[in-house]
């Protein structure tokens, strides 16, 4: 297959293209389970195989998908013929960053493949953590298994050639009750990077059990708690919320192609411009922020991305200071044009597809935050006179440049005096994304940063829906609006 | 080609006979295109052919699905897939419902939402109508960004229960097209969405895009002080927030799941303004009807809300089988949602800026990234978004920063809604995550709700 793909490129580029590359996935597999109040709701595998065509001609991309291989010129052909009409409106001719031609391979780390596990054995699992969950005050319990298997075969006309075998396992629980009111509540836990692989074996039934306590235990708590007072204070947000914090306001807004308003259309720009980097003040001196394709173990870690380019660990932020972006090869050249300097030396290694069927944008890998030294959750809730600790995604919106946003969170605990006071409910907070991490004003250190797993991040026209991680500690930012 | 899906169709049905399970089978095929545009160029011009299958399995209360991304004339790798699900499902565990098997009692077939001119539509035609579009407007700091997505959507449905075919097939048209400043970073927007290639109106988006351009380029900006202002919603932000009704109003499911904010006992009571009525039309070609549901329940007009009257939930079959109530014919990929216009003759943004009024009023054609804060209370919240206005009830127009909105959709479509226009449009609302689902849900152009609160306002674009 691979000599026909070559021999299409080849003919293509023969034919007057400046570049193409092809995506042949010949299996992707994955396998959801959704257990509800004990119901198992879905048993569902799927499969799928193709050829992603990209071809640049005369400036502008054109690209074309088919799941059957048996007309493998004709798909190549439509790509090239959606690139000569994409051709017919340019402003900006399309340039790829340099790279080197790559001959590697990738292999996501898995000790026990999850597709050989009897499907009987992840159903008896579900039905535990469902019996678990199953306690007073309870009313809806949720647990969810999500693994895919998939095999990336990427070849370009530079050279390049780059085999990736991708392994994914993501798990969650969820619960549900409500209060004497009638409102309900929720609580939640989301497996992320435990060990150094993430195979079946990161599906630990005794560390299930112990979120499940957990995630109950609170829902009860915050089903008879207050009410989140409207006021302003310090915000201590753990690795459960703060890794949506960093995705949002940090990942999002430094996505190069939002940056030059490749996204204006549908998820929106940034408010970030290329003037700003090397000088603007993100936010303070603790915030270092990188984007780390290499962190081992994790959805953003990928070996190559989708242009062939290997993966990085670069800092987008350094000591609050914008100094980086997330990138692919075209819009690295772009924004060195337009800026007149050479701002980004070259791709960060960070374009990516969701499927065969999906063209390459530029994508979040592991987007992180430096551990700190301002101690444990112990040391900086001893340093906060009125806060409050929130934990667990429950809504997040934010403004289309990324400049401003309102989060809602499972569970809230009030801190006076350098004391944990009572739990609240439908916590909320909101800020300017500037002011936000400007007001950063204490970083925990190791023991406080987790890695946690994003499987359903939306971005691009088509839509796609991408995996990937964020390294966080615990962080506590001032003077934040709470309770709206 | 119909021939040719419903023949494999059938032909996979009997083999699937062989199994000691009921199946079904789904057939999804879609032909997508989307152009897209950013910084005045086409950024991307793809086109994607894709046939899935989904087949399920039911063995009493057990169920399992396999979906396959294939092609026609694979249908050894088709019935590979029914003997996958016809093992899984011996490995699933026994819900504690009976979960319905879908049975179509006699054929049907559907494309009266197919139109072939929309199908062929090429792509130097898709190019002139954003040519048109921006005609005058665009310019070297106004930047064309958009979309002209289409696409042939077909669907096709059998089981083991019966001997009978489902198909439908539809075509749509979703153009959006946006004009951003380069340096300002104020962005306007126009939309259209199309059923029929004779939907399409250039014209028309030509119009609104250069009304806004206008607007934001002769007209003050400014950051608006927080507090109440009344308000008028475009086609955009009201068919957003008709869809968030769709998920935390009216769904049976998510109401028993505690998701929602209607409950049971709601049924017959005043809930929202006199004013709104919102029906699922299936009647409607502009909103890509199914008229028979996956189950093959036929589909009429069902009301949700009549004059504010809250008048029942919709149930899918799943959901119905689960909680013990009777299927409404929703098991759909999309309802065909129309909310009423109303009284006040009002059909375009001029004329609404050229109205007499008392009051400031603060025009919001679009809200971003709404999310649900508290499904209880119906509380959502998002950012305003492509062109807000603040029409001053002097007759001029302050061009605003983008604000943000936390509210209950039990407040922004209760006794505070002013008027409707009479005149509706279509607003296309379909995402293209996952496999084509063309959906567009039918809205007034004009909705108008007094006293809203701002809860943030933006210090520049």
């Amino acid at each position: 297959m691979l000599d026909q793909i070559k021999a299409q490129l080849d003919r293509i580029k023969a034919g007057g293209a400046t570049y193409v590359d092809c995506r042949w996935i010949p299996y992707e597999e994955s396998n959801e389970l959704t257990m509800w109040n004990g119901n198992l709701k879905e048993a569902a595998s799927s499969s799928q195989s193709g050829v992603g065509i990209r071809v640049l001609h005369k400036g502008a991309w054109g690209f074309s998908a088919s799941s059957d291989l048996s007309s493998l010129s004709r798909v190549f052909d439509r790509a090239m013929d959606n690139a000569r009409a994409a051709s017919e409106r340019v402003t900006f001719p399309i340039r790829l960053a340099e790279k080197d031609a790559v001959q590697a391979s990738f292999t996501s780390p898995s000790k026990i493949d999850p597709f050989a596990v009897p499907l009987a054995d992840k159903v008896a699992f579900l039905a535990n953590v469902d019996g678990m969950l199953e306690q007073p005050g309870v009313f809806q319990r949720i647990g969810r298994l999500t693994f895919v298997k998939k095999q990336i075969n990427f070849v370009d006309s530079e050279g390049s050639e780059v085999e990736k075998n991708i392994t994914e396992v993501f798990g969650s629980i969820g619960v549900i009750g409500a209060d004497a009111g009638g409102a309900t509540h929720e609580r939640s836990f989301v497996l992320g990077r435990r060990g150094d692989t993430r195979g079946w074996e990161s599906i630990d039934a005794a560390y299930f059990a112990d979120q499940a306590e957990r995630i109950v235990r609170e829902l009860n708590l915050v089903m008879k708690a207050e009410q989140c007072p409207v006021d302003d204070r310090s915000v201590i947000l753990l690795p459960g919320i703060m890794y949506l914090q960093t995705h949002e306001t940090i990942g999002h807004a430094l996505e190069l192609d939002r940056i030059l308003g490749y996204e204006l259309a549908y998820a929106g720009g940034s408010f970030v411009t290329l003037g700003d980097f090397g000088s603007l003040r993100y936010g303070s001196e603790k915030l270092t922020a990188r984007a780390d394709a290499t962190l081992p173990n994790s959805p953003g870690s990928f070996g190559y991305d989708d242009d062939g380019v290997p993966a990085q660990d670069n800092v987008l932020i350094d000591k609050g200071i914008l100094v980086g972006a997330i990138t692919g090869r075209q819009m690295v050249e772009e924004a060195n044009a337009k800026a007149r300097r050479i701002i980004f030396p070259e791709s960060s290694g960070a374009n990516r597809a969701t499927a065969f069927y999906r063209v390459p944008i530029e994508r979040m890998t592991n987007i992180n935050i430096d551990a700190g030294t301002d101690g444990t959750l112990d040391d900086i809730v001893a340093q906060t006179e009125r806060g409050i600790i929130l934990d667990g995604d429950r809504s997040w919106s934010i403004g289309s440049n990324r400049e401003q946003f309102h989060f809602g969170c499972e569970i809230g605990w009030l801190v006076e005096d350098g004391e944990v006071k009572d739990v609240v409910k439908n916590a909320t907070y909101k800020d300017d994304t500037l002011h936000f991490w400007n007001a950063l004003s204490a970083v925990g250190d190791a023991s406080t940063w987790e890695v946690k797993y994003v499987d359903n991040c939306g971005k691009g026209q088509p839509n796609q829906v991408m995996q990937l991680g964020h390294g966080v500690p615990v962080c506590r930012f001032d003077d934040v609006r709470i309770g709206e | 080609m119909k021939d040719r899906i419903l023949q494999t169709l059938t032909d996979l049905r009997s083999y699937a006979l062989g199994k000691p399970c009921e199946i079904s089978l789904f057939y999804h095929e879609e032909a997508s295109a989307l152009m897209r545009f950013a910084n005045s160029a086409v950024s991307l011009n793809t086109d994607e052919h894709l046939i899935r299958l989904e087949i399920t399995a039911f063995d009493g209360r057990r169920r399992a699905s396999y979906e396959m991304i294939t092609d026609l004339g694979k249908i050894d790798e088709m019935k590979a897939g029914v003997d996958t699900v016809a093992e899984m499902v011996t490995h699933a565990q026994a819900m504690a419902y009976d979960p319905t098997v879908p049975a179509f009692a006699s054929p049907f077939s559907d494309e009266s939402a197919y139109d072939p001119d929309l199908a062929a539509i090429t792509n130097a035609e898709k190019l002139a109508i954003f040519n048109a579009a921006v005609d005058g407007v665009e310019t070297g700091e106004i930047l064309l960004s958009g979309i002209f997505s289409s696409g042939v959507n077909t669907l096709a449905q059998i089981s083991t229960l019966t001997e009978h075919t489902q198909f439908f097939r539809t075509t749509d048209a979703q153009v959006t097209v946006v004009l951003a400043h380069g340096t300002e970073k104020w962005e306007v927007q126009a939309e259209q969405s199309a059923q029929r290639k004779s939907d399409l109106d250039p014209k028309a988006l030509n119009e609104e895009l250069a009304f806004l351009v206008e607007r934001f380029t002769t007209e003050p900006s400014r950051q608006l002080a927080l507090g109440s202002y009344d308000i008028v919603l475009g086609p955009a932000a009201t068919a957003e927030l008709v869809f968030f009704m769709n998920y935390i109003g009216f769904n049976g499911g998510l109401m028993k799941r505690g998701y929602s904010c209607m409950t049971e006992e709601k049924v017959g009571e005043q809930v929202l303004s006199p004013k709104f009525t919102l029906v699922d039309d299936p009647s409607r070609r502009e909103t890509f009807p199914q008229r028979r549901d996956f189950m093959g329940l036929e589909r009429g007009p069902f009301t949700f809300f009549d004059k504010g009257v809250f008048k029942g939930f919709a149930w899918s079959q799943d959901d119905a089988d689960e909680f013990g109530a009777e299927p409404t014919g929703h098991t759909v990929g999309h309802k065909s949602l129309v909310l009423e216009g109303g009284c006040e003759d009002v059909g375009s943004l001029a004329a609404l800026a050229a109205a007499p009024r008392d009051k400031d009023l603060l025009y919001i054609p679009f809200l971003h990234y709404m999310n649900i804060v508290n499904p209880t209370q119906g509380l959502v919240t998002g950012s305003t978004r492509f062109g807000a206005l603040l029409l001053k009830a002097d007759g001029s127009v302050v061009v605003p920063f983008n604000v943000r909105l936390t509210q209950s959709v039990l407040d922004l479509f209760g006794e505070k809604v002013a008027w409707l226009s009479k005149q509706t449009v279509a607003y296309n609302s379909s995402s293209s995550y996952g496999a084509r689902n063309p959906t567009a849900v039918i809205v007034p152009q004009f909705v108008a709700v007094n006293d809203i609160a701002i809860s943030h306002a933006n210090a520049s674009f």
